[in-house]
């Protein structure tokens, strides 16, 4: 299996996740971020595992082929033409979390600044398994990844879900009594397969967990991420 | 036969291979749940137990690696009813033939910190499976494929606690050497063997060909028989099995019995022709105990700590003397000690002193608080230190890794009391020479004490190696011959016992001027004859700088390796003061304002301009007609989108560098301290996420509010507690998940209930004004800013 690497994170997207325009960052706050990335990045161990599945389409939502229902109208939608699933799960390594919780009794700012190069990191290890993931099926066509959260996706689904994958075994990672996995950095994904081209190509605001709560929103802009 | 025949034949022991991997050769389907298998389909396991035993295994796993309450929580069956089928299943197939062992697997949710779970809740978990082992008749109790060594020890308490059944644990490691917790062969060594393993090893992730280094880092660090239970080899990239054959598995696994291995077995991928082959090949092999000489130390989960030099204990953690650190304790501020912890840790401590003792306070469940947030936040290995047994046992339950009991002395009455303790949680121990007639004024005397305690702790099965002597430092300014006696007496110690000897080196120079030159040369006296762990302030750079300096003369610092790093690019600076556990240049006047600083967010220039300020104006005014305004600004700036949250929180900071200057300055006098009333703030129940909860923290003290944070993932009944405990006007909760907004809802339910009036502030990024106001929450904080504009309302409205 691939292994994933993280490389130098795009600081300008932490400086959006911190909530600050990159424009407005002056210097002392782009060394704070350019150091924390760099921490970030050599502490952080990135893991990952993944399965494929045929799944069926019913009335309350997705069937994996193991049986396990994924009961969502919203991911049904989403998987409309999809013929497999491919399911992974990924863990920037609890001495993430750590290196998180240590800078909180130091300084607040480096400790934001972190928090917000580990969300960057998550999602350049998502960004790589994607494609990663995307090569194993050439021909195919792929509707932009899914998580428990989304939509009407429970999120009651973490645990299944990596237990599915013997991701407690295989990478570490777990989910809490309340659905929150931890180490925290941590991200579970589906990834449809279609032989015919998607709608669903692209992920929109519409279709984003976090809707009209959103900060990015909320200031009249996006989080970059579609 | 039991496992204790076995291991004292010096035979190799073996054991069985995989189960997963034989039940998906019988038909169990992806994602069913494999305990299930001993009440649906028993025939499978009589016949893979079977197939085991005829391929020579002398113990098998019973099924019920994952026979715990949480993982069968949406089966319909009970924890007893899995784990008496399937025990009495390998029972029936082993017959006379073999053990059976209760085989214990991970839980499936992490542990706190990483994780929820509490280390209690944990133990309780295991309880129940071991008792429902026994109750089967297992004959042995494993513990395996464990990743988090507290988990590990849980379950071990577990065991312990439940049964009278021999016990062998496993872990399984990465190729690094750790595993995915960070825990090293050597801690989970010490721990495991401390806390009373019969055997210990590592099991599946990796093959036979990658377990030389870590076989032999185990043996560095036990005397215990040593488990091997590997996997088929490594995975193959594609999923589809293992890379290694049963011949080679075999031979591998076999020749590691030259190293002094005991126990073997398979893990996943392994079937009963790799046991089969691994039996041949044992029978042409001798184990080969070599003997071991496991050196002293101590260790968290993470660091081991050799004591093969001189140690710095740093003593900052301790209310005595220190004012801002009873305040902490008694507000329950537990960040407050993380700040001390880590800035020892900067500065060079091995080793890290927590005393929380106060009259007032529940000095168990502060230690217990303690013990756990600093172990969250650094690998150092803490000496708890209390005179209370009841606080150390409590304390050492939670600790994770071999901890330093600070301490015992000469008298019975106690001794007998905490040493059991040392003895069962594997900890070592710090022994005072004193008894009930005092400290004795000559070295003979003392060294005699030391002697007595060291045959106490001998007599409760404590090693010798982890008997830590003190020999007691008087003042030298009210015993002038006192330093000579003690260390003397260090000496004696050290040479006629053989022991490693402890000593508090500050108290020497009270009462004199120039103690920092006093306590200096005292250190390196001591260290001279031969004391290897000082208790000392290691912000204080000449003491550190007395131990480089040391390890530097007497060649521990091979090639001035330690000595170059610590000054190689250092001005060296007499003018060296602490503020607050930070080592800060003493007199940097700055060039700007308070105000410019803290609206640039500059720190040291915030610290500097209100230390000139504090020598014409009151603290107050300070606070109150140049810090707020100044914050006040900065949230203008932030609400008109001029400025955004790292600008706020840097100006946060700097304003927080100017409060602690002020909170020093009135510590010192006898001021009251800056307080404009309490607020309690808390991370919800079964939320983890507290990175915005601790920016409103930071801003709300910049205000001069008193903020009582309980930190993350807190009980709705702590919550309770606090607000009634501190008579707090406002709470502010705080949940970042839709599944914990509920936790938030009981929280405020309880508080209601609980019949207080204060007012309760939420945040978070899954909620809205509305659903605030829905689940009972007086106001919605959009930001943190905010949160400071309702305590402003707040408590204008309550004065």
């Amino acid at each position: 299996m691939m292994e994933v690497q993280l490389s130098s994170l795009d600081i300008s997207e932490v400086l959006r996740y911190m909530g600050c325009p990159a424009h407005q960052a002056g210097q002392d706050l782009m060394e704070t971020v350019e150091n924390c990335a760099q921490t970030l990045v050599k502490v952080a161990r990135p893991r990952w595992t993944y399965r494929t599945f045929s799944i069926s389409l019913e009335e309350e939502g997705v069937r994996l082929s193991t049986g396990l229902l994924l009961p969502s109208k919203d991911l049904r939608t989403h998987l409309s033409g999809c013929h497999q699933v491919a399911v992974f799960c990924a863990t920037l390594s609890p001495q993430t979390d750590r290196l998180i919780r240590q800078a909180e009794s130091r300084d607040m700012l480096q400790a934001l600044a972190l928090d917000c190069c580990a969300t960057a990191a998550v999602e350049q290890v998502c960004d790589q398994i994607e494609t990663f993931l995307h090569g194993e099926y050439p021909g195919c066509y792929f509707p932009f990844r899914y998580s428990p959260g989304y939509g009407d996706l429970p999120l009651s689904l973490q645990g299944p879900l990596l237990a599915l994958l013997d991701a407690p075994r295989k990478i570490g990672l777990c989910a809490s009594a309340t659905h929150i996995l931890t180490p925290r950095k941590s991200v579970t994904a589906l990834i449809g397969v279609s032989h015919t081209p998607v709608t669903d190509a692209k992920r929109s605001c519409l279709s984003c967990p976090a809707g009209e709560h959103c900060q990015y929103r909320k200031a009249g802009g996006h989080c970059g991420s579609a | 036969m039991d496992l204790h025949n076995l291991l004292t034949s010096g035979q190799p022991i073996l054991l069985d291979g995989a189960m997963g991997t034989m039940l998906q050769a019988k038909g169990l389907p992806t994602g069913a749940t494999p305990e299930l298998v001993a009440l649906e389909h028993p025939q499978w396991l009589l016949d893979i137990h079977s197939a085991y035993l005829d391929a020579g295994s002398q113990i098998v796993y019973a099924n019920t690696f994952g026979a715990n309450r949480e993982k069968l929580a949406h089966c319909g069956v009970t924890v007893e009813e899995v784990v008496q089928a399937a025990v009495s299943l390998a029972k029936q197939a082993a017959q006379s033939r073999g053990l059976v062992a209760l085989d214990i697997g991970p839980i499936g949710q992490l542990l706190q910190p990483t994780g929820t779970l509490e280390f209690e809740k944990a133990v309780d978990i295991f309880a129940q499976v071991v008792r429902a082992g026994v109750a089967a008749g297992a004959d042995l109790a494993v513990i395996e494929t464990m990743t988090d060594l507290q988990e590990a020890r849980a379950a071990l308490l577990a065991v312990k606690e439940n049964s009278s059944l021999p016990v062998m644990v496993t872990m399984t490691y990465e190729a690094t050497g750790r595993t995915f917790l960070g825990c090293s062969p050597a801690c989970a060594a010490l721990t495991l063997e401390g806390m009373g393993a019969d055997a210990i090893g590592i099991n599946c992730s990796l093959g036979p060909r990658e377990m030389p280094p870590l076989v032999e880092e185990l043996i560095t660090w036990t005397n215990l028989p040593i488990v091997l239970k590997p996997n088929a080899g490594l995975p193959h990239p594609d999923g589809s099995g293992y890379d290694i054959t049963p011949e080679e598995f075999a031979q591998s696994l076999a020749s590691l019995a030259q190293m002094g291995v005991q126990i073997f077995g398979g893990c996943c991928g392994t079937t009963p022709e790799y046991i089969r082959l691994l039996r041949e090949a044992l029978c042409q092999t001798q184990v080969r105990p070599a003997p071991r000489h496991v050196p002293p130390a101590v260790c968290s989960a993470t660091k081991v700590v050799p004591i093969d030099r001189v140690r710095v204990i740093g003593e900052r953690i301790n209310p005595t003397g220190k004012k801002l650190m009873k305040e902490a304790l008694r507000r329950g501020d537990v960040d407050y000690m993380l700040g001390q912890a880590l800035a020892q840790v900067d500065a060079g401590a091995d080793i890290l002193d927590v005393n929380v003792g106060l009259p007032d306070i529940d000095e168990a469940e502060m230690m217990v608080a303690a013990v756990k947030a600093i172990q969250g936040v650094t690998d150092a290995p803490l000496q708890l230190d209390s005179t209370d047994p009841a606080v150390l046992e409590r304390a050492l339950r939670v600790y994770c890794g071999k901890a330093i009991v600070n301490s015992v002395n000469g008298e019975d009455a106690a001794s007998d009391k905490i040493l059991p303790l040392v003895k069962r949680y594997g900890a070592a121990v710090v022994g005072l020479t004193l008894n009930e007639e005092g400290i004795p004024q000559t070295a003979q005397k003392r060294v005699e004490i030391a002697r007595h305690i060291l045959d106490r702790a001998m007599f409760y099965g404590i090693s010798k190696q982890d008997v830590y002597i003190d020999c007691l430092t008087l003042t030298v300014s009210a015993e002038p011959t006192g330093a000579v006696q003690t260390l003397q007496a260090l000496k004696q110690v050290k040479e006629e016992l053989g022991l490693k000897t402890v000593l508090g080196v500050s108290n020497i120079s009270f009462g004199l001027p120039a103690r920092g030159l006093v306590n200096q040369n005292f250190l390196t006296m001591a260290m001279a004859a031969g004391l290897d762990l000082p208790i000392l302030n290691p912000n204080v750079d000449a003491m550190m700088a007395a131990v480089r300096c040391y390890h530097l003369l007497t060649t521990v610092d091979e090639n001035a390796t330690d000595f170059i790093a610590a000054y190689g690019n250092a001005t060296v600076s007499t003018s060296i003061t602490t503020t607050g556990g930070n080592t800060v240049p003493a007199s940097t006047s700055g060039t700007r304002t308070l105000e410019e600083a803290v609206v640039a967010g500059l720190k040291t220039e915030a610290a500097a301009a209100t230390r000139s300020l504090l020598e014409q104006r009151e603290p107050m005014d300070i606070v109150n007609e140049m810090l707020i305004p100044a914050l006040d600004k900065v949230g203008v700036d932030f609400e008109q989108n001029r400025v955004f949250l790292p600008q706020l929180i840097q100006s946060a900071g700097a304003a927080q560098a100017a409060f602690d200057v002020i909170r020093q300055h009135m510590a010192t006098g006898d001021q009251e301290q800056v307080d404009r009333g309490t607020i309690v703030i808390a991370t919800v129940k079964g939320d983890i996420h507290d990175i915005g909860k601790n920016i409103v923290k930071v801003l709300l003290e910049n205000y001069g509010y008193t903020v009582v944070d309980l930190g993350r993932d807190v009980d709705p009944q702590k919550v309770v507690e606090a607000a009634q405990r501190h008579h707090a006007p406002l709470v502010g909760l705080s949940a970042l998940m839709t599944t914990t907004v509920k936790n938030m809802e009981e929280t405020i339910a309880q508080l209601r209930q609980a019949g207080l009036t204060c007012k309760v502030m939420v945040g978070g990024a899954v909620l809205t004004p509305e659903y605030a106001a829905q689940i009972g929450a007086d106001f919605y904080a959009k930001d943190a800013k905010d949160s400071v504009d309702i305590a402003r309302r707040v408590f204008s409205d309550s004065m």
